[in-house]
């Protein structure tokens, strides 16, 4: 009996892996290697099928809210933002995290309107924790998300503001400790667009973000759009010669900045957008906590160009990612294209 | 008790039996289903990297899951920075079970490196490297290289240190107690040293769970006992025989000292295999010194060896005597530049303590019974300290 105990846990303690006959795998390193193993791959790579938040669909999703005319002729546009933290996110293949979330995701989804526009934003905290809505822009004071904690299980605020100043902004959670409520996911983008309108653009919001997985102060991946390696692995497809406009906002915390490169061409930066003139005609900016701007750039040869943060370390721990510069717009290919490939 | 009366036989095995059927019955009623006893507080994932070794361009991590629930491997990265890698034979672990993680990255020799492994929670584990250097390969030219510094380590300093045997034989009984003693005190050093490496590797490099210090506090107890009964036996039959008591004492101190050179061995071996040393002359010059009191230990009790004089034979007996105490550094360092694991390091060098804590007591009774059952005199004592003291000044050279 006893020794059949011994025996069997000596069995488990001292077993070696054993040479398994799988069928060998193939991946490629991100030296362009190809590598063959017999056991699993470890590598950041997500198939679209996989993904729980798609950063695809973020990147061009606007929300314009609920519109309607009020008897003054002010448009009033209401959204509703509902906060929670309970749900555990696959954020890179194989690590799940607890995130925290307006409207279920990582940004929250970007709420835009037009200067004057009334915005009315009602909030409901699902959470199991205090939570607010804090807008970076103008308004009054109590409408400023943070001596108004919305209380745990259903607690609810109505945000009511006039839309402005004119440019991007972060919206985020303002509630004590408040670097855990902002790394944990609370935050997302609101654009103010100027009445007369900005020149049509294939336009994108990118916010920057970090995330801390196991509480260190310090991030374990960066990324653009949260995923990490994301846009790599699936190239934004974009066309010659149209005008791209970016709307990027750095919520990475922890590291004192973050910056923006991209790869074979320049591009006009407006900071915070409150500006009709660029200041920078640049491939690189830098950004700290919640700085945030607008690139707008046309690329003349097709192909594929890299954008990343020249901090090597954040590019090298997720924030990376490729446009894919096509020639015409009527052969837009829907090839699945891999980096390295 | 009558135990040819069966069913009292019977009823003795019950009576043993019955405390092991409650303990199962209690094991079941904690770990059973629907038993939620044991659920307070969050169980934290754990992993252990055991080995990291530089083959071509490929770092190879060899993982063990060494904590309370399984674990899944989900990323790997070098110097924090994030790298495509493949886990062989899954990335599945069960407790204890280990896995290994080829992370392809060229890697440059003597730079140092940190390996970091996240699992599924994202909590991230690393390990470093001082500098990087190829994994040894067991060739022909590399066993050799072992032997060569196994044979300067081990053999020739102990040969050397029976070299005294001559200078002990003629001395007065009480200049030879003084000298029993000397080796006691060396012996204790060594026996000391071999405990503190073992635990330094234990902490090192082997997970918590394995329990480092009671490892080694066992497998220092079991050697000792182990060979504190066969050494008695064969010093019993030593009397019988035609191996004197001298030679059978002088070579139970030879193997205790071989167990211990073994231990050293791996552990030179082990560093030049894990690339954390560079080796140096120097380094050898000061183990060769440090070894060569091993040959005194072992020349002592041999020089009351009344059977010859210095005759064939007797030069016979201290070759064999010194390859047992010196020859298994070679066989150390082979095991531990080629095959290296924390965990038999660790028993090894136990092993090791516990055979020389061995030779230790054989020595005091063979002083006890010399001088009159007493362990008090001048000559014991200063001999001792003069001992510790020879081997903490010629291990500062190490």
């Amino acid at each position: 009996m006893l020794s059949a105990i011994i025996g069997v846990s000596t069995i488990i303690i001292f077993s070696v892996f054993s040479e398994a006959q799988l069928e060998p795998k193939m991946f490629v390193t991100h030296s362009g290697q190809v590598i063959p193993t017999s056991g699993d791959v470890l590598d950041p790579l997500y198939a679209a099928s996989t993904v729980e938040f798609d950063p695809m669909e973020y990147l061009r999703e606007f929300n314009y809210g609920r519109v309607s005319q009020l008897p003054d002729g002010t448009t009033l546009r209401e959204f509703t933002i509902i906060a929670e933290d309970d749900k555990i996110q696959e954020i890179s293949p194989g690590v799940f995290y607890n995130v925290w979330t307006f409207n279920g995701t990582v940004p929250g989804p970007t709420i835009r309107a037009t200067e004057g526009d009334l915005v009315r934003v009602n909030f409901i905290n699902n959470g199991s924790r205090s939570h607010t809505m804090h807008f970076h822009g103008t308004h009054p004071a109590e409408m400023d998300g943070v001596f108004e904690p919305v209380g745990p299980g259903g607690g609810q605020f109505t945000y009511e503001f006039i839309a402005g100043p004119v440019g991007v902004h972060p919206y985020h959670c303002h509630v004590m400790p408040l670097e855990e409520h902002i790394v944990h996911g609370l935050y997302g983008v609101y654009i103010v667009d100027p009445k007369e309108g900005r020149p049509a653009a294939d336009e994108m919001v990118m916010v920057l973000n970090g995330l801390d997985t196991d509480f260190d102060t310090e991030n374990n991946f960066y990324a653009a759009n949260t995923i990490p390696f994301y846009y790599q692995h699936h190239p934004i497809q974009i066309n010659t010669n149209e005008l791209i406009r970016i709307y990027v906002v750095n919520m990475v915390e922890f590291d004192p900045i973050n910056n923006l490169h991209l790869h074979g061409n320049l591009y006009n930066y407006y900071p915070t957008g409150t500006d009709m003139v660029p200041s920078f005609y640049t491939d690189m900016i830098t950004l700290s906590q919640t700085e945030r701007g607008i690139m707008e750039f046309k690329y003349e040869y097709p192909g594929k160009y890299l954008f990343h943060a020249h901090k090597v370390e954040f590019s090298e721990k997720g924030w990376i990612g490729i446009f894919l510069v096509q020639e015409n717009l009527d052969q837009k290919s829907q090839t699945e294209i891999e980096y390295g490939s | 008790m009558d135990l040819s009366n069966k069913p009292s036989k019977a009823k003795l095995i019950a009576s043993g039996a019955i405390p092991f059927v409650f303990v199962i019955i209690l094991i079941a009623y904690i770990f059973g289903p629907g038993s939620d006893l044991l659920d307070l507080g969050v169980p934290l994932p754990k992993i252990t990297m055991e080995k990291i070794e530089f083959i071509d361009s490929e770092i190879h991590v060899t993982v063990r899951n060494t904590g309370p629930i399984p674990v899944v491997i989900a990323m790997a990265d070098v110097n924090d920075r994030i790298q495509s890698a493949a886990i062989e034979p899954d990335k599945f672990l069960e407790r204890f079970e280990t896995a290994l993680v080829r992370i392809p990255f060229s890697w440059n020799v003597a730079e140092p490196y940190t390996i970091g492994l996240t699992v599924d929670d994202g909590t991230r584990f690393e390990k470093e490297i001082e500098a990087a250097a190829p994994a040894l390969e067991p060739s022909l030219e590399l066993v050799g290289f072992f032997a060569i510094i196994g044979t300067y380590v081990g053999i020739i300093p102990v040969m050397i240190g029976l070299l005294w045997l001559p200078f002990i034989k003629k001395i007065s009984k009480n200049k030879y107690h003084f000298f029993l003693a000397i080796t006691v005190g060396l012996l204790l050093f060594l026996a000391i040293d071999s405990v503190e490496e073992a635990l330094d590797v234990s902490k090192e490099n082997l997970a918590g769970s394995f329990n480092g210090v009671l490892l080694v506090a066992t497998v220092i107890v079991l050697s000792f006992l182990g060979l504190y009964y066969s050494g008695e036996k064969l010093v019993k039959k030593a009397e019988s025989s035609r191996i004197t008591k001298p030679l059978a004492v002088a070579l139970m101190i030879a193997i205790g000292i071989g167990l211990h050179n073994f231990g050293e061995g791996l552990a030179i071996g082990a560093a030049v295999g894990l690339g954390s040393i560079a080796f140096s002359t120097f380094l050898i010059v000061g183990f060769a010194l440090h070894n060569t009191t091993e040959g005194i230990a072992i020349a002592s009790p041999l020089s009351r060896d009344k059977s010859s004089f210095l005759g064939k034979a007797m030069i016979g007996k201290l070759a064999v005597l010194g390859l047992i105490a010196g020859a298994p550094a070679i066989f150390g360092a082979w095991v531990g530049g080629f095959v290296y694991s924390p965990f038999t390091s660790v028993v090894f060098l136990s092993i090791g303590a516990g055979a020389i804590f061995q030779v230790i007591i054989i020595i005091f009774k063979w002083i006890r019974e010399e001088d009159d059952k007493n362990l008090s005199s001048a000559a014991v004592v200063s001999g001792i300290s003069v001992g510790m003291l020879i081997m903490y000044l010629t291990s500062i050279l190490v």
